[in-house]
C-alpha cells in the first residue's frame, strides 16, 4: 500500500506532474523575463505566468460554430497528456526516471510528436483562414525537423547499445568523457528543438504577423490555457531529454544531482532564449532548406562515426 | 529660354488653340486654363507619348460653382510640373479614365467619384474609396454646397433644412 | 470562415481592417495558393476624416492646427506645406533663421520617422530584439522633439509666417548630443543590417519594384530611391534653408524591401548631418514675419519631402481669410498603386514586409470628413465639449458650474 502511495506521489507530486507544471511556469516566467531583460525591456514578474494561466481558466471558452467540438476541445488534453506521459520516463531526481523499461527511448519520442499534431488537427478544425495555414505550417515544419532530431537524439544510443533513456544517461555518466564525441548532433539537436517548440526564429507556424497566432487563433478561455500550459511543460519536457541525452554528468548523489539538473536545465533554456532573441524569423521553406540541406547531412555523419567508434570502443 | 518656355512652345506649336490658354506660373510650374474634353484628350496623349511626362502625382477636383474643376499634376524626368485643367458641368460630370495611360490615377480617381460625384468612364471596377460602403447615392461631400450639419450620421441620409434664410443666418 | 477557402486550394486571406501586422485600418486580401500570393486586392478608406472638407470652413490659421493632424507622424511636413503654400499665396519671404528651424524639426522628424519604420519592419519579420532597440533609440528622438516643440508628435513649431519657437544653446547642446548617441546606434544598425543572415534572407528580393514599374506607378521617397531614381524634393526644388544645406540624395539599386531598408538607414546619417549644419550655421534675426489675415486670391502647388516621400500640397485662394479648396496628397498615396504589383508572387510571409516597406500612414492618404458611420458619435464645439464636461461631472455628484472659465 505504502509502495503504491509513494508510486502516486511520484507520478502526481514530486517529481510528477505538480513539479512539472511548477518548473515549467517557472522557466516560462524566466524565458520572458530574460527574453525581455535582453531587449532592454523590463519584463514581466515571477507570477506573470501563473497569473495568465489563472485568467485564462476563468475566461468564457468560445467554440466557433464550424468548428469541430469534440477535437476542438480534447485536443488541448491530448497535448498535455502526451507531455505529462513522456515526462515520467526523464531521469530527473537523480539517474533514474519514474518509469523506465528497455525501449522507453521509442515511446518518448513517439510523444513528442504528439504536441504539434494536436495543435494542427486543433487548427485544422477549427475551420478559419489563419488557423489552417496556421496548421498547414506546423505540419510543414514538422517534416522539416522530425528527421534530424530524431536521428540526432538517436545517435548517442548507438555508442550506449540501449533504448532506455535511464540506462542511456547511467551509461553516459560513467564514461562523462564520451559526450563530446556527441557534440555535433546536440547542436543539432538544440535547433531541432527550438523548431520543434516554435520559438523565433522557427515560428511561422504562428507569426504573428502573418497569420495573427497561427492554429490556435480561434482557442480562449480554458481550452487555450491548456494549450499554453501544455505548451510550457513542452519546453521543460525538450529541455529534460536534451539534459539527459547530451548533458549526462552525474555525482550520484541524489539531491546533488537535482540540483545539477535544475543548473543544466537553467543552461539550455538561456542557450534556447539567445537563439530567440538574436534572429529574425525565418520563413517556412528556407526552414524546410535549413534542416534538410544542413541539419539532416550532420546528424548521418554523427551517426556514420557512431557505428564506427562503436566497433572500436 | 528655358526648359518650362521650352516645353509651353512645344505644346503650343502642337496645339495652337492652346498658346492663351497655357501659362508658367513660376519656376517648375506649368498651369493651363480650362480644357475641353476632346482638346484634353489630344493634349494628354502628347505629353504622355512625345514630352516624357510618365507621371502624374495627383487629381485635384474642385469646386468652381456650375463646374466641377480637375486638376491634373504630371511631371516627368525633369521634375517639371504640368499642371493640366479641365472642366466638366455639375449637372453632367462625366469624364474619362486616363488610368490605361497611368495607371497610378486609379485612387484618385475614385476619390472623385466618391467625393465630387464625377463618372469616370472606363475606371477599373474596385472598392469605394475613401467613403464607407453603404454611403447613401447622391451624396458627394467634396461640393461646396454639401453641408455636413445637414447630413444625419444616424440614418446615414442628408436633409436639406427648408429655410435657407435661417441657415445662413448661423 | 469557410467560404475563404474556395474548391481550387485557394485560400483569399484576410488581412485587416484589424491585424496585428497592421498599425492603422486597411485592408489586403491576399489569394493564396500555397503560402504563394497569386491576388492581392488593397483596400484603403478606413480613416477619412473629411479633414479637407473641415478646412474649406475655417481660416488659415485654423486650418494650420488641422493640417498638422493628418499624419501623427509627418506632421510637421505636411503643415510645413501649408505654411509655404500660405505665404507663397499672401507673398511673404521667411526670416533665414525660422527657415532653419523648420529644417531642423524636419530632420529631427525624419529621424524619428526612419526609426519607427526600422523598428516597425523588423516586427514584421519577426525579430523582436531590433524592434525593442531602433524604438528605445527612437524615445531620444522625442525626448529633444518634446523639448523643442513640448509635444512628442505634433510639435506645433510652424506658424504661417515663420516658426512659433526659438532655439537656444540649452536646446542647440541637446540636440548635438542626442544626434551624437544616435550616430553611434545607426552605425550599429548599419552593421546588423550589412550582416545578421535572417534579416537579410527575409529582406532581400522581397516585395521587388523595379526602376520601371516605380516610374510606372509613380512610387516616391525611400521606395523610389531604393529602386535607382534619385527623386528627392529636398535636392530636385530645393524650398526653405535647403536651398544652402548640402543634401545627398541617398539611392540604392535593390529594388527590393532591403534597399528600401538601406535608404532609410543611410538617411538617417544624412539628417544627422544636415541637423548639425543647421545648429552650427544657424542665422541670428526674427522668427515670424506678419502676414496678413485676407490671402490674394490664387492657386498654389508646393512639394515637400516629407519622411516618407513626397508631400504635394494644392491651395486655392479667394482673397478671404478661409481658403477655397485644400488637398493634400501624402507620400503614402503615391506608393499604394504599386502594392498589388509588389505583393504578387511573393510569400505570405513577405506581405506584412512588404506592406510596411512603404511605410504605409493610413491616415495620410485617407485625410480627413467629420462624419463617422459609428454611433453615438457627434462633433462638439468649445462650449459643447464644456457643457458635456460639466454634466459628466454633475453625475459623479460634483458641481463645476460655479467654475469661471473664459468663454472662447
Amino acid at each position: 500500500m505504502i509502495e503504491f502511495l509513494k508510486i502516486l506521489c511520484k507520478l502526481f507530486i514530486f517529481p510528477g506532474f505538480l513539479f512539472l507544471s511548477v518548473y515549467s511556469f517557472l522557466l516560462d516566467f524566466l524565458d520572458r523575463k530574460l527574453y525581455a531583460r535582453m531587449q532592454n525591456r523590463v519584463g514581466p514578474p515571477w507570477y506573470q505566468p501563473l497569473a495568465d494561466f489563472l485568467k485564462l481558466i476563468g475566461k468564457k471558452t468560445i467554440i466557433p460554430a464550424d468548428a469541430n467540438a469534440v477535437i476542438f476541445s480534447v485536443m488541448p488534453l491530448v497535448s498535455l497528456a502526451a507531455v505529462t506521459v513522456g515526462f515520467i520516463y526523464l531521469p530527473v531526481l537523480g539517474k533514474e526516471a519514474i518509469f523506465s523499461f528497455s525501449g522507453d527511448f521509442v515511446i518518448v519520442l513517439y510523444l513528442l510528436a504528439i504536441p504539434p499534431l494536436a495543435a494542427f488537427l486543433a487548427g485544422w478544425y477549427s475551420r478559419a483562414v489563419y488557423s489552417t495555414i496556421g496548421a498547414t505550417r506546423i505540419l510543414t515544419q514538422m517534416f522539416a525537423y522530425e528527421v534530424p532530431l530524431f536521428i540526432s537524439v538517436l545517435a548517442p544510443t548507438l555508442i550506449a547499445g540501449t533504448w532506455s533513456i535511464t540506462e542511456l544517461t547511467g551509461f553516459y555518466a560513467a564514461h562523462p568523457l564520451y559526450i563530446f564525441i556527441n557534440l555535433p548532433v546536440a547542436i543539432t539537436a538544440l535547433i531541432s528543438f527550438q523548431c520543434k517548440l516554435e520559438r523565433a526564429p522557427f515560428d511561422s507556424p504562428e507569426a504573428e504577423t502573418e497569420i495573427v497566432s497561427g492554429a490556435l487563433v480561434e482557442y480562449s478561455g480554458r481550452l487555450l490555457a491548456f494549450f499554453k500550459l501544455a505548451h510550457n511543460c513542452e519546453l521543460l519536457f525538450v529541455i529534460s531529454l536534451f539534459s539527459a541525452i547530451y548533458l549526462p554528468f552525474m555525482t550520484g548523489i541524489i539531491w546533488v544531482d537535482f540540483i545539477l539538473y535544475i543548473v543544466k536545465t537553467l543552461f539550455i533554456l538561456l542557450l534556447l532564449i539567445l537563439m530567440r532573441v538574436t534572429m529574425a524569423r525565418i520563413e517556412i521553406n528556407n526552414t524546410l532548406n535549413f534542416c534538410w540541406k544542413y541539419l539532416a547531412p550532420v546528424t548521418l555523419g554523427q551517426v556514420i562515426l557512431n557505428l564506427l567508434l562503436r566497433g572500436v570502443l | 529660354m528655358n526648359r518650362e518656355e521650352a516645353i509651353v512652345n512645344s505644346i503650343c506649336g502642337r496645339f495652337p488653340f492652346l498658346a492663351d490658354r497655357i501659362y508658367i506660373q513660376k519656376d517648375k510650374r506649368i498651369f493651363t486654363k480650362s480644357l475641353l474634353r476632346e482638346e484634353f484628350e489630344q493634349v494628354i496623349a502628347y505629353v504622355h507619348d512625345e514630352l516624357n511626362f510618365t507621371r502624374v502625382s495627383h487629381v485635384v477636383g474642385t469646386d468652381d460653382g456650375e463646374n466641377l474643376g480637375l486638376l491634373y499634376i504630371f511631371s516627368g524626368s525633369e521634375d517639371i510640373l504640368l499642371i493640366l485643367r479641365e472642366s466638366v458641368p455639375k449637372s453632367n460630370p462625366v469624364i474619362k479614365s486616363i488610368s490605361d495611360m497611368y495607371p497610378s490615377i486609379v485612387l484618385h480617381e475614385r476619390e472623385l467619384v466618391d467625393l465630387f460625384g464625377v463618372v469616370v468612364e472606363g475606371l477599373p471596377e474596385g472598392p469605394h474609396y475613401p467613403l464607407p460602403d453603404g454611403w447613401p447615392e447622391g451624396n458627394y461631400p467634396m461640393r461646396k454646397e454639401w453641408n455636413p450639419k445637414h447630413f444625419n450620421k444616424d440614418t446615414m441620409t442628408y436633409e436639406e433644412p427648408q429655410e435657407k434664410e435661417v441657415q445662413k443666418n448661423e | 470562415m469557410s467560404e475563404n477557402i474556395s474548391n481550387n486550394n485557394k485560400i483569399v486571406l484576410p488581412i485587416g481592417p484589424q491585424h496585428p501586422s497592421l498599425d492603422e485600418p486597411g485592408r489586403f486580401d491576399i489569394t493564396l495558393e500555397g503560402e504563394k500570393v497569386v491576388n492581392a486586392v488593397v483596400g484603403v478608406g478606413y480613416n477619412h476624416r473629411g479633414l479637407e472638407k473641415v478646412c474649406e470652413s475655417k481660416n488659415y490659421i485654423q486650418d494650420l492646427y488641422i493640417i498638422e493632424r493628418v499624419c501623427g507622424i509627418c506632421s510637421h511636413s505636411h503643415s510645413t506645406a501649408f505654411c509655404m503654400a500660405v505665404e507663397e499665396l499672401a507673398g511673404v519671404t521667411v526670416p533665414q533663421r525660422a527657415e532653419y528651424i523648420r529644417v531642423v524639426v524636419a530632420e529631427l522628424e525624419r529621424l524619428h520617422s526612419h526609426l519607427l519604420w526600422l523598428g516597425v519592419a523588423c516586427h514584421e519579420i519577426g525579430f523582436d530584439t531590433m524592434f525593442m532597440y531602433t524604438w528605445r533609440d527612437r524615445e531620444k528622438v522625442l525626448d529633444v522633439l518634446a523639448t523643442v516643440g513640448g509635444n512628442r508628435v505634433n510639435y506645433g513649431i510652424n506658424t504661417i509666417g515663420g516658426v512659433r519657437r526659438d532655439f537656444n544653446e540649452t536646446i542647440n547642446s541637446e540636440i548635438l548630443k542626442t544626434v551624437d548617441s544616435l550616430e553611434e546606434d545607426i552605425k550599429r544598425y548599419l552593421e546588423i543590417a550589412m550582416t545578421e543572415t535572417t534579416l537579410i534572407s527575409r529582406l532581400k528580393s522581397k516585395g521587388k519594384l523595379s526602376h520601371e514599374d516605380a516610374l510606372k506607378y509613380g512610387a516616391v521617397g525611400p521606395v523610389a530611391r531604393a529602386a535607382g531614381i534619385a527623386i528627392d524634393i529636398r535636392v530636385t526644388e530645393p524650398y526653405g534653408a535647403y536651398k544652402e544645406i548640402p543634401v545627398n540624395v541617398i539611392t540604392d539599386t535593390n529594388e527590393d524591401v532591403y534597399g528600401r531598408t538601406a535608404v532609410r538607414i543611410l538617411e538617417m546619417q544624412e539628417s544627422i548631418n544636415i541637423i548639425r549644419y543647421c545648429i552650427n550655421n544657424m542665422p541670428e534675426g526674427t522668427l515670424t514675419v506678419k502676414v496678413p489675415r485676407r490671402i490674394p486670391a490664387g492657386e498654389v502647388i508646393v512639394r515637400v519631402e516629407a519622411p516618407r516621400g513626397e508631400d504635394i500640397h494644392y491651395l486655392r485662394s479667394n482673397g478671404t481669410d478661409i481658403p477655397d479648396r485644400v488637398r493634400v496628397r501624402a507620400p503614402t498615396e503615391a506608393n499604394w498603386h504599386g502594392m498589388k504589383h509588389m505583393l504578387k508572387g511573393g510569400n505570405l510571409a513577405d506581405v506584412p514586409i512588404t506592406i510596411a516597406a512603404i511605410d504605409p500612414c493610413y491616415s495620410c492618404t485617407d485625410r480627413a470628413i467629420v462624419i463617422s458611420s459609428e454611433k453615438n458619435t457627434e462633433v462638439m464645439d468649445w462650449r459643447g465639449l464644456r457643457r458635456y464636461g460639466i454634466d459628466w461631472y454633475k453625475k459623479q455628484n460634483i458641481d463645476l458650474t460655479s467654475l469661471k472659465i473664459k468663454e472662447v
